[in-house]
């Protein structure tokens, strides 16, 4: 007999973001990643309070990938972040901290959801408009043959995450390292479009940073010291390569719900390895050199291929699948059934290599555009987070390749097109359409909204209770104690800008953040070659903060947009 | 699921708080004297005995996320050096307390960070002044008789803490070095060769013969070659002076910048003053593991076909053997591989031990249902029985029959199986004269294949003529008295022609002691390793740590020089205000830093009973301090006292005769590695200001709980 129980009515909630707890949420979400944000962010703990893993992290891919949310609208913010990190990799922090400020700002206002859009939308396009234009006073075209941009922008991204625990020297030396990696994963014949090869971050956890290296080529891991022992190969050019995906371990076939009775006498196992043989005697006779299989190949079936001087490497892992197939020009085999030639590869050499405790195969390949990052740290805590570091910078600077162009880092960008948007709104008004039905109290306010959010992200850098100024003429962002005296002798008291491209000594005007201040158009920076000159600057990635702008304010216009919050209850 | 947050960064740090009372547990593991500590678990009534830090953490309940972070920094230091635990563990304390102190005098918490981990960077570079090279002047052989270090004095002596606590040890030692066979373990014309005969090797002809069939071996002489080319002219006595100018020219640079600081040179100049000075007060550990470098490097040498240098020591290919309730003077290093197998296979060992064996080696299990590792069989597969009941019990019959099939075939004396082994088998095989021995080390299990050129499979399925090796001995251990016979089980060593395989056997009356006994033989292993393979060792006995106090103390007083300080990992955000802001904090945060230091040596006297309290080691170092200041050159002061210890000044009441007290030393990267790790845990937990507990739903926490938590 089944019994129906009746279907609870779903639970509808208007206005969501007018609640109190709403809002509370919102602001616990916000004080979490503001804190993080910058070289001198805080780092946050995360674990499930059982004796689970401890994660302690400022990066935006590890926290919200732990965060658990409940509510829709704090869904909805992390799922786009954590959308714009898995695209872009970089700018995680400045998206979601951009997008929970503009929603509190806005709010603030008061004004309707739909005007506020709308003007969002404006701005938004004016910002991006302007960070494309050539003239864009915040952004530094990249020469591609000097390293010195690009060590720069590494450098900033590593600065960036303090939980990688890395010394000055070792910041340097890992920089290079993964501008060396880069390098050697662009293809040297370059034609119409250059397909981007890979960098492969091998993990050697417990060593020194230093002992960090790249090596062109795939580094697999060795799991049997046995096999340090490679036979001596042929000397004569490349090796023949055969890449399985399929278990050569003599696995029985699953048989599903069913159970299969077999006659006494016959085992499937050894009917198993005959197939398993029988693929090998077809290696042999097909001369190849090298058997590499993602998952385990059986025991007889590897000493038979080591009798026929066949090397085996197994247990080679899903992620090395498609490097290898790349590199060596091999089908990866699914079955153990007959195998075409076409299916195989080549390879130029192979040798075995040993860092610290680990042994290695180290596979040279004929043409490569892949290398390995051997990369090394002191515990497992500060090398998950280098590691990620080390994939965003590796991914930053694909993106630059793509954009030849970085933006200036340490707040200045923000700081700059903020003043850039005040300046348009209040002295060229006619730059936003007008015809669309707000009123130009409305826009004010909005612009302040928006401006203040961009300005609130330079602010978020200060962790130690400093403040931010902003100066006059190029609209840098400027940090100073706090405390400070109003009318200060500032050329004294402050040093370097926040990206590192102007001294406090060019006789500029200065004034706080939270202050008013008159609009003015903000000045481009300074000719190219004087950028080249300048040493240690902060750069950021072009590409992602550009689209991280974007989400951020397109998803703060979806919240802001949400009226109702319908709830199933069964 | 609901996800809570707490703040820890309020006014006092809780996580710093934590690793300092976790730290405070591990404080009498400093220094060569330690206490045991008993760990005894309320609740079931368990007791362990623990004298090392690993050890320690091992048996704390460590769930909280701090002491998930200090326990994972201890076992990544454990697992790469093996040594400097302790010195981790209770520097990550005093410095977490620093850094409490600069946080409650209100340094920014960025400040803290760039200026501790400045300081200590500047402290590694400048200790490198007391680094001291080894030099491998002793020609092994000739000097196998003396090891003048061990033999007399096996307790650590240093400039700072002279009086060692229980001197018991050295009348106990010098007993054990007359009883145990390892010192005599030589091959020298003559000489007494005790546990090592019945194995030794017949003739340098046969062994050159085979090394140049393995490429492995041929590797190992070749890198042996190398080796013995570099350091040619340093082995002879004779040519020391002319290899000084040689190491001066080293690229690392230390030694010219020794001398530079320094009047006399120091240089540790063999083998027996680098072991005695890196025993650590543990001179029977050493004195083991010196039995076992001699011994790999005689074997290396006769393989060869002449002698080797003790220019290095591999670690690799060392084991440890431990047989509780044995007599602590049995304790010895054999050549070969030593392992624990049954009492009942005896009659047939005694058999089989004057002649060499055919040997199949097993990779995992010698069980029938024993599948590779990676193989998922089909659990749903019936077979259709024809009339035999007990087919079970039949098939074990069967496969066992099929095993000793094989074994006969190849007239296959000896199985090493490296998991473990079917009961039924073993006695099926004693019946027919073959020896079984299960969980042999994959280590030992390749050397063996090596040497007698078999080769591992995972069947015996697999055995081929090609997969049997040959010539493999096996003998006992050691006759056993009657009296102690009563034990049911008993060592043997395996030993084939041109293995190197060394085994320290450890024995001792009280099996709770066993564990300690081999952590301490592999800490001084290690230790010895990374000495050799560094080619330099440090000053020890606090010499290190009371240059770093000294040299923070003069930071104190220095200005800060910002070109200086870019370059010298300072704050890597030169813009922000902190940068300008740190001439203020420095001094301060610099002398919280030196405190970690002057709370480390003033623990080491203590520990080490040369101070009686907190108080008189304070008063000690600070005298110290003083006169190392005045002297105007803090590392020449040190290396002056050094000198010193051997005209007696500081010891006239221990010893008369002076020249026989060691050196102290330790090693180079692990211990700077230790600083480095205890400060990184520290400055990861200070700049953690919240923690995310996630899956936490509210009903879990009760009001009082919930105070501190905000709610996501």
């Amino acid at each position: 007999m089944s019994r129906l129980e009746a279907k609870k009515p779903s639970l509808c909630k208007s206005e969501p973001l007018t609640s109190e707890r709403v809002r509370a949420t919102l602001s616990v979400l916000k004080g979490i990643v503001a804190s993080c944000y910058g070289p001198s962010g805080r780092l946050k703990q995360l674990h499930n309070g059982l004796g689970g893993c401890v994660y302690t992290t400022s990066h935006s891919s590890a926290l919200l990938a732990n965060l658990s949310v409940t509510h829709p609208i704090l869904k909805i913010l992390t799922t786009s972040v954590q959308n714009h990190v898995s695209c872009f990799s970089d700018c995680g922090l400045f998206t979601a901290i951009l997008c929970c400020n503009l929603i509190e700002n806005v709010q603030k206002t008061g004004l309707m959801p739909t005007t506020v859009i709308k003007l969002n939308k404006h701005l938004l396009s004016l910002c991006t408009s302007y960070l494309k234009t050539e003239a864009c006073g915040c952004r530094i075209p990249v020469d591609f043959s000097s390293t010195q941009i690009l060590l720069c922008l590494v450098r900033s991204i590593l600065t960036s995450k303090p939980a990688c625990m890395l010394t000055r020297k070792e910041i340097d030396h890992i920089s290079t390292l993964i501008l060396r990696a880069f390098l050697l994963t662009i293809p040297e014949n370059a034609e119409d479009h250059i397909i981007v090869g890979k960098s492969i971050i091998v993990p050697l956890k417990d060593q020194r940073v230093i002992d960090s290296t790249v090596l062109p080529g795939i580094l697999i891991e060795m799991f049997e010291v046995q096999l340090m022992k490679i036979l001596p190969l042929k000397k004569s050019g490349s090796l023949k390569v055969a890449l399985f995906r399929a278990s050569l371990s003599g696995d029985l076939s699953d048989t599903g719900e069913g159970t299969v009775v077999i006659s006494y006498g016959v085992s499937l196992e050894n009917a198993v390895l005959d197939q398993l043989l029988n693929l090998g005697r077809q290696l042999v006779s097909d001369h190849i050199d090298l058997v590499m299989c993602q998952k385990v190949i059986h025991p007889s079936l590897k000493q038979f291929l080591s009798m026929h001087h066949v090397i085996a490497i197994d247990r080679v892992g899903v992620a090395l699948m498609e490097p290898l197939s790349k590199v060596t020009g091999t089908q990866p085999i699914g079955s153990l059934g007959s195998i075409s030639p076409s299916s195989y590869g080549s390879l130029k050499d192979l040798c075995t290599a040993k860092f610290g405790f680990k042994h290695f195969f180290h596979l040279i390949p004929n043409e490569t555009t892949m290398c390995s990052l051997l990369l090394c740290n002191r515990n497992d805590t500060a090398w998950d987070e280098l590691k990620l570091t080390c994939q965003t910078a590796l991914h930053v600077l694909q993106l630059t390749i793509k954009e030849p162009c970085v933006l200036l880092g340490g707040g200045c960008t923000e700081t700059h097109l903020a003043a850039y948007i005040r300046h348009k709104t209040f002295n060229e008004p006619e730059s936003i359409p007008q015809d669309d039905g707000y009123t130009q109290t409305e826009l004010q306010l909005i612009t302040e909204a928006f401006c203040s959010a961009l300005e609130s992200i330079a602010a978020s850098l200060e962790h130690d209770g400093g403040e931010i100024l902003t100066d006059m003429k190029y609209g840098h962002s400027w940090s100073v104690q706090a405390d400070s005296p109003s009318v200060a002798n500032w050329p004294d008291l402050l040093s370097r800008c926040g990206c590192g491209l102007y001294n406090s000594q060019e006789e500029l005007d200065w004034s706080f953040l939270r202050s008013t201040r008159q609009p003015f158009p903000p000045q481009a920076c300074l000719p190219c070659g004087a950028v080249g000159s300048a040493n240690n600057l902060t750069l950021d990635c072009f590409t992602a903060k550009l689209s991280g702008l974007q989400g951020a304010v397109e998803t703060a216009n979806l919240i802001l947009d949400i009226s109702y919050v319908i709830e199933d209850k069964n | 699921m609901v996800m809570a947050c707490r703040v820890i960064n309020k006014r006092r740090h809780v996580g710093l708080q934590q690793l300092s009372s976790f730290a405070e547990t591990g404080r009498t593991f400093l220094g060569p004297v330690k206490s045991s500590k008993f760990i005894i678990d309320e609740e079931r009534h368990d007791s362990v005995l623990v004298s090392s830090t690993m050890r320690l953490l091992e048996n704390l309940d460590l769930s909280s996320a701090v002491g998930q972070l200090l326990s994972e920094a201890v076992q990544a230091q454990n697992n790469a050096y093996g040594t400097g635990t302790s010195t981790l563990l209770f520097l990550a304390g005093a410095w977490s307390r620093a850094a409490e102190q600069c946080l409650h005098l209100g340094v920014p918490v960025s400040s803290v960070v760039s200026v501790m981990s400045e300081g200590l960077n500047s402290c590694i570079e400048a200790v490198s002044s007391l680094q001291i090279p080894v030099l491998n002047a002793s020609d092994h052989a000739d000097d196998a008789q003396t090891f003048p270090g061990l033999h007399s004095h096996s307790v650590t002596f240093c400039p700072f803490l002279p009086i060692p606590a229980d001197t018991g040890l050295v009348q106990k030692e010098n007993d054990l070095g007359d009883a145990s066979p390892s010192v005599t373990i030589s091959s020298l014309p003559g000489r007494p060769v005790k546990s090592a005969d019945l194995l030794r090797t017949q003739s340098k002809e046969e062994a050159d013969e085979n090394t140049s069939h393995t490429p492995q071996t041929l590797s190992n002489s070749l890198r042996a070659d190398t080796r013995c080319r570099k350091s040619v002219l340093i082995h002879s006595r004779h040519f020391n002076r002319v290899g000084e100018n040689q190491w001066t020219s080293k690229p690392d640079g230390f030694l010219e910048h020794q001398r530079v600081a320094t009047p006399r040179t120091h240089k540790c100049k063999d083998v027996a003053e680098l072991e005695a000075g890196l025993s650590h007060g543990d001179g029977s550990s050493m004195k083991l593991v010196d039995a076992a470098a001699q011994l790999q490097c005689l074997k290396a040498g006769v393989q060869r076909g002449r002698r080797a240098a003790p220019g290095t020591f591999d670690i690799s290919g060392v084991f440890t053997c431990c047989l509780p309730g044995l007599p602590e003077t049995w304790s010895c290093v054999c050549a070969g591989y030593v392992t624990v197998v049954s009492v009942s296979s005896a009659a047939l060992i005694e058999e089989l031990q004057s002649q060499p064996l055919r040997v199949t080696l097993i990779e995992g299990d010698l069980t029938e249902n024993y599948r590779h590792l990676g193989f998922n069989g089909a659990a749903k597969v019936r077979t259709e029985l024809e009339g035999v009941a007990a087919h079970q019990a039949r098939s074990e019959v069967l496969w066992t029959d099929q095993v000793l099939q094989v074994l006969d075939k190849f007239n296959v004396k000896l199985v090493l199986v490296r998991g473990s082994v079917s009961e039924p088998l073993i006695e099926k095989c004693i019946r027919s004269k073959r020896l079984v021995i299960g969980s042999v080390n994959g280590g030992a299990m390749q050397a063996l294949a090596e040497a007698s050129r078999a080769v591992r499979v995972a069947y015996i399925t697999q055995v081929t003529e090609d997969c049997v090796g040959s010539g493999v001995r096996v003998a006992f251990w050691r006759r056993v008295p009657a009296g102690v016979d009563r034990v049911s089980s008993m060592a043997v060593v395996l030993q084939t022609e041109g293995m190197d395989l060394v085994t320290a056997v450890l024995t001792g009356p009280v099996s709770a002691q066993m564990q300690t006994k081999e952590d301490r033989f592999w800490t001084c292993a290690r230790r010895l390793h990374c000495a050799l393979k560094e080619q330099k060792v440090f000053l020890g006995g606090g010499a290190v740590e009371f240059l770093c106090l000294s040299h923070l103390q003069s930071l104190v007083g220095q200005p800060v020089n910002k070109g200086n300080q870019a370059s010298s990992g300072g704050l890597p955000y030169t813009s922000s205000w902190l940068a300008s802001s740190l001439a203020l904090h420095r001094p301060t945060v610099l002398k919280c830093l030196a405190r970690g230091w002057h709370q480390y040596l003033s623990t080491l006297l203590c520990n080490t009973a040369h101070s009686s309290s907190e108080f008189e080691a304070s008063a000690f170092i600070q005298h110290h301090l003083q006169s190392a200041t005045d002297s105007g050159s803090p590392a020449s002061y040190i290396l002056n006292e050094y000198s010193k210890l051997n005209s007696g000044i500081f010891n006239s009441g221990i010893s008369n005769k002076v020249e026989q007290i060691p050196r102290v030393y330790d090693v180079v990267t692990p211990k700077t590695e230790a600083w480095r790790r205890a400060l990184d845990l520290v400055l990861l937990v200070l700049q953690t200001d919240s923690e995310i507990i996630t899956g936490l739903g509210h009903t879990q926490l009760t009001s009082q709980q919930a105070e501190g938590f905000l709610l996501l």
